[in-house]
């Protein structure tokens, strides 16, 4: 027990102390966690919605599949991206492996699919009466359905954030993808994995506290909305 | 106001419409009647061009409505359709009143004095910056009818507007409604109560199993 408060109190020095390599850390994971939500938010909401308001042959199959993918452990997906980004990979020549892009790629594709399935969630969750009255009010199509995201804002902007929340905490793609850099492309969770295995115990700590602190603010920042 | 032609609207191999003929004039207040799956809501649907019926013709104003060359938007905006559980959208009094003026354009001015007018109409004046999703049932139905009376529409189609509310509602429902044919509006309304076509001077459509079958004139 006396470990893990003399860590603890370690942790919170060094985080008081701003040490470099924490801060590196948590600003690499916040750029890329916020690029890849971004790029994961553009395909993904669009996608929910279009598979939850439109109906098509294989639709019960797009929507498994979604599912499927919502679960494909970040290892697999860090290996499938490492291919193509490989020098021997298709994607080679650009010399993306080991960038923090690499990190970013592979978080779109954790990410895409829990937005996706968040907004379609929603969309099947709406109040079936909001686009024909938005219809009978002489809206056209279009802003029918712009009427109906506004109506379920809370549940889109909830899928945005299990999509954050889905690439800053993931530890495989990070490592996969972005090499574990110091300095460049090491994350709060690549870090944490790195460090605790040399016995870093309480650098490990400090960055999970800020982990947990991040996790904390965007969920603060979802309730403030929501009370709105 | 709608000319009607061998309207059919079918669900797989049920067919929920079958009408023949049915013309519904300008400015006249009509009933329609019949029990429950007799095709009542199918029927305000597709006069609110918020259904297409699976064949037949619809005359609207003397013009074909096809659908197939040119959006039904156009007539959408014309038509104004009140559901029996009206649905108010997130934000204040204000907003839902002003959705369907937003969308025809009206602006400033005449954008407020028309809320004003429409609020004052149903009784809720100073409800304007209420949170729509505050109000007890019989506001929020209120606010549904401002905001369709708010867009003088050519044409307004109620589905069972006097139910599921409280008595008072319910008299200046049926006085807003009895006064719009002399202004110039055409009223669709189902409803289950037979003295409703004499209390309100209208004329009563019939419809049993989809079809239609009576009309009776006040």
């Amino acid at each position: 027990m006396d470990f893990l408060v003399s860590s603890f109190a370690s942790a919170l020095r060094l985080i008081g102390s701003f040490s470099p390599d924490v801060f590196d850390a948590v600003r690499t994971s916040l750029a890329v966690s916020a690029g890849a939500t971004v790029f994961a938010a553009l395909l993904g909401i669009p996608l929910g919605l279009l598979v939850g308001l439109s109906d098509f042959p294989l639709k019960r199959m797009v929507v498994t599949l979604l599912n499927t993918l919502m679960a494909v452990p970040t290892v697999v997906v860090g290996l499938l991206v490492y291919g193509f980004l490989s020098r021997q990979g298709p994607l080679g020549v650009l010399g993306l492996l080991f960038t923090p892009t690499a990190i970013v790629i592979g978080g779109v594709l954790l990410a895409a699919p829990i937005v996706a399935n968040y907004a379609l969630a929603s969309v099947r969750g709406a109040d079936p009466r909001i686009v024909p009255t938005a219809l009978t009010l002489g809206a056209g199509r279009f802003l029918a359905v712009g009427t109906l995201i506004g109506e379920i804002r809370f549940g889109i902007l909830a899928a945005v954030i299990a999509g954050f929340g889905r690439v800053i905490s993931e530890v495989g793609v990070a490592m996969m993808l972005g090499g574990n850099i110091r300095g460049y492309t090491r994350t709060m969770t690549t870090a944490i994995a790195l460090e605790t295995s040399k016995g870093e115990f309480a650098f490990g700590m400090a960055l999970g506290i800020v982990l947990m602190m991040a996790a904390l603010i965007v969920n603060l920042f979802l309730n403030l909305l929501q009370q709105r | 106001m709608y000319r009607l032609q061998s309207i059919r609207k079918c669900y797989g191999s049920n067919v929920a419409l079958d009408i023949e003929e049915l013309t519904i004039a300008e400015g006249r207040l009509y009933t329609l009647t019949g029990a429950n799956g007799a095709g009542k809501s199918t029927l305000l649907s597709i006069l609110a061009f918020l259904s297409p019926p699976t064949s037949g013709e619809i005359f609207y104003a003397g013009e074909r409505v096809d659908r197939n060359h040119g959006p039904v938007e156009e007539y959408r905006r014309k038509v104004t359709l009140l559901h029996q559980s009206p649905y108010l959208f997130g934000g204040s009094v204000d907003d839902n009143v002003a959705f369907g003026l937003k969308v025809r354009g009206i602006r400033g001015e005449e954008r407020r004095r028309r809320i004003d007018e429409a609020l004052d109409v149903v009784g809720l004046r100073g409800f304007r910056d209420r949170k729509a999703r505050e109000l007890s049932g019989g506001e929020a139905q209120r606010v549904a009818m401002a905001r369709a009376l708010a867009l003088k529409p050519e044409v307004l189609l109620l589905d069972e507007p006097l139910a599921n509310i409280d008595r008072e509602t319910t008299g200046l429902f049926e006085t807003v409604i009895a006064s719009l044919p002399a202004q110039g509006t055409t009223v669709v309304m189902t409803t289950h109560d037979p003295d409703h076509p004499g209390r309100l001077n209208g004329e009563s459509i019939f419809l049993e199993g989809g079809r239609h079958v009576l009309r009776s004139l006040r």
